[in-house]
């Protein structure tokens, strides 16, 4: 028997004949921050949904914690919070009894309820607004409380998705510490969506998902690996000659294309590939920065991603 | 145990938005007290209901059933909105499930009938003059006819999508059950196919439980007016935790679960 918070094998849901998810594969583990990311229809959505008992699988079996997500969906229930992408609390009700009514829902009795809703308060910062409707908070304040909602029954796995859509650099700093705190204190696994994908940073691990498969994982260290220390994003018509130079010279790792341009990995041969980038014209914004999972991202879902011979 | 908290949750939650919407509770009222105090007044000169009262003494019945049908129905339609802002999806990924969530919602707007039914029945020294007992078993016939409008309003919101139906369930279903019932006029002056939809109608069994306890003279006795309640309700339970749990229709939305 499983007891990994995520076991979900070759997972799938069609939508009549669109096929939203595919063969996802994906363990959690206890504790683990974990974080789906692609474009919106990649599917994250719909992982989540399957994931959380909402959906069912066309194809595929998932357990959260070891009960099956179509046959055991109540017990998986019991051990789940969700945060769904639209925030879903009701504006005519306090913050306060928001929590309640949530807190009602998971079968917490009045005096747990009264601990968790107190606990939960404190520790999003929310205590000032508890006793304002929710309809008068900033949505940034609606989607702290939200959160706060979906852990009152201290659930061992959390899924997010797309928590921080919307979100001010203020209150996503937020959301990211309480999750962690949450992490840290509780062990709780955390599976979130994002189409931010420097925020998955962080995660012990990442899917990338596109046009509802999984496209690469693993740790954001080890998929960013590839790309070595230093990339560069040239923009400009001169680029397809700066490519093929740095090519022929050999200076180039990974070069994957984007909007616009290029970005290629410079590794060890970096002082040598800017000097080049310097003489070749027609080149109208070059910025030399480290990588990231974006750049990841583009590599995985562009079908033309070259690989360079050398570093 | 959980399944109660869970109830007594939605139901807290219900209510505190009712009290904070007084206008819909008011605007519930004033559809039956239009009808006690402006239609009744004209009528009460032409009509002759040919129960030996007056015309006003005859709809009273109808116009507390009125406020109950009207009360209970819509605020259990108004799951529709919960589904439209994600709360119903909150609230069925629960642990409780739907059949609980159909209950909590039940007895809620059986509340909200209940107190509308209330409110117009206190309004009965206006109109007659009614006993102690015969106020009491009142009191019981709307709280029947409001759980069993407030079903009926569950088995409406189990499919619908958005709450611009709203008004066209009001005028399509409500009215109509409203009309076509002994509620406003008697059946017995109604075209035979009209009087026999009158006959299942439960809006007829309400109004004659009603009539009943008021001392009005009914086709049925209450316990056959119980009983057809009592079947109407459990097929509509039924029919409504059917169409709401298998399969998560009710939250998956494909065309909105766009990534």
């Amino acid at each position: 028997m499983s007891t990994a918070a995520v076991a979900a094998d070759e997972l799938g849901r069609d939508y009549g004949s669109t096929r939203a998810l595919d063969g996802l594969t994906l363990r959690v583990e206890a504790g683990e921050l974990v974080g789906l990311l692609g474009p919106n229809g990649a599917g994250k959505t719909t992982a989540m949904l399957l994931l959380a008992t909402l959906l069912r699988p066309s194809r595929g079996h998932a357990a959260v914690f070891g009960q099956d997500v179509v046959r055991a969906r109540r017990a998986a229930r019991r051990r789940l919070g969700l945060v769904f992408q639209e925030p879903t609390v009701d504006p005519f009700l306090t913050v306060r009894e928001n929590l309640d009514f949530a807190a009602a829902l998971s079968g917490l009795d009045r005096r747990s309820a009264r601990d968790a809703i107190a606990l939960a308060l404190q520790r999003m910062g929310l205590a000032a607004f508890a006793d304002r409707r929710a309809r008068e908070l900033s949505g940034g304040w609606r989607r702290l409380a939200d959160i706060a909602r979906a852990t009152l029954h201290a659930p061992s796995l959390l899924i997010l998705d797309e928590p921080t859509v919307g979100l001010d650099p203020e209150h996503r700093a937020a959301l990211w510490h309480f999750l962690d705190a949450l992490r840290r204190e509780q062990g709780t696994a955390v599976l979130f969506s994002t189409h931010y994908l420097a925020e998955a940073e962080g995660a012990d691990a990442v899917v990338l998902l596109s046009g509802g498969k999984v496209v690469d994982r693993g740790s954001p260290a080890a998929l960013m690996q590839p790309f070595g220390s230093s990339l560069l994003e040239v923009e400009g018509p001169g680029v397809p000659a700066l490519v093929t130079a740095l090519q022929e010279r050999s200076l180039a790792g990974m070069i994957v294309r984007a909007p616009g341009g290029c970005r290629v990995a410079l590794g060890a041969h970096r002082d040598q590939a800017l000097e080049l980038a310097g003489t070749v014209p027609g080149i109208t914004r070059a910025l030399l920065r480290q990588p990231s999972l974006e750049d990841v991202y583009f590599a995985r879902t562009d079908a033309s991603a070259l690989r360079g011979q050398s570093s | 145990m959980m399944a109660l908290y869970a109830i007594a949750g939605i139901v807290r939650r219900d209510l505190r938005r009712a009290a904070r919407q007084p206008s819909r509770l008011i605007g519930g009222l004033a559809r039956p007290f239009a009808w006690l105090l402006l239609v009744a007044s004209g009528y009460n000169a032409i009509a002759n209901p040919g129960t030996g009262g007056t015309y006003r003494a005859f709809v009273f019945p109808g116009v507390i059933i009125m406020a109950c049908l009207f009360g209970s129905a819509l605020t259990a339609v108004s799951t529709v909105y919960d589904r439209e802002f994600g709360m119903l999806r909150l609230m069925l990924a629960s642990p409780a499930g739907a059949a609980v969530v159909l209950a909590g919602r039940a007895v809620s707007a059986t509340a909200v009938g209940l107190l509308q039914g209330l409110v117009v029945l206190a309004a009965a020294p206006l109109v007659m003059h009614i006993t102690l007992r015969q106020a009491l078993l009142a009191a019981l016939a709307i709280l029947v006819a409001s759980l069993v409008s407030a079903l009926l309003g569950l088995l409406v919101a189990a499919r619908l999508r958005s709450v611009e139906n709203f008004a066209g369930i009001i005028n399509v279903l409500l009215f109509p059950m409203m009309f076509i019932s002994g509620a406003l006029y008697p059946a017995g002056g109604l075209p035979p196919l009209l009087r026999w939809i009158a006959r299942v109608n439960p809006v007829t069994h309400m109004v004659e439980l009603v009539r009943s306890a008021l001392g009005q003279p009914t086709d049925l006795t209450p316990a056959a007016n119980l009983l057809a309640l009592g079947v109407f309700a459990l097929v509509t339970f039924l029919l409504a935790s059917i169409l709401f749990d298998p399969e998560q229709r009710f939250t998956g939305r494909p065309a909105r679960s766009h990534s």
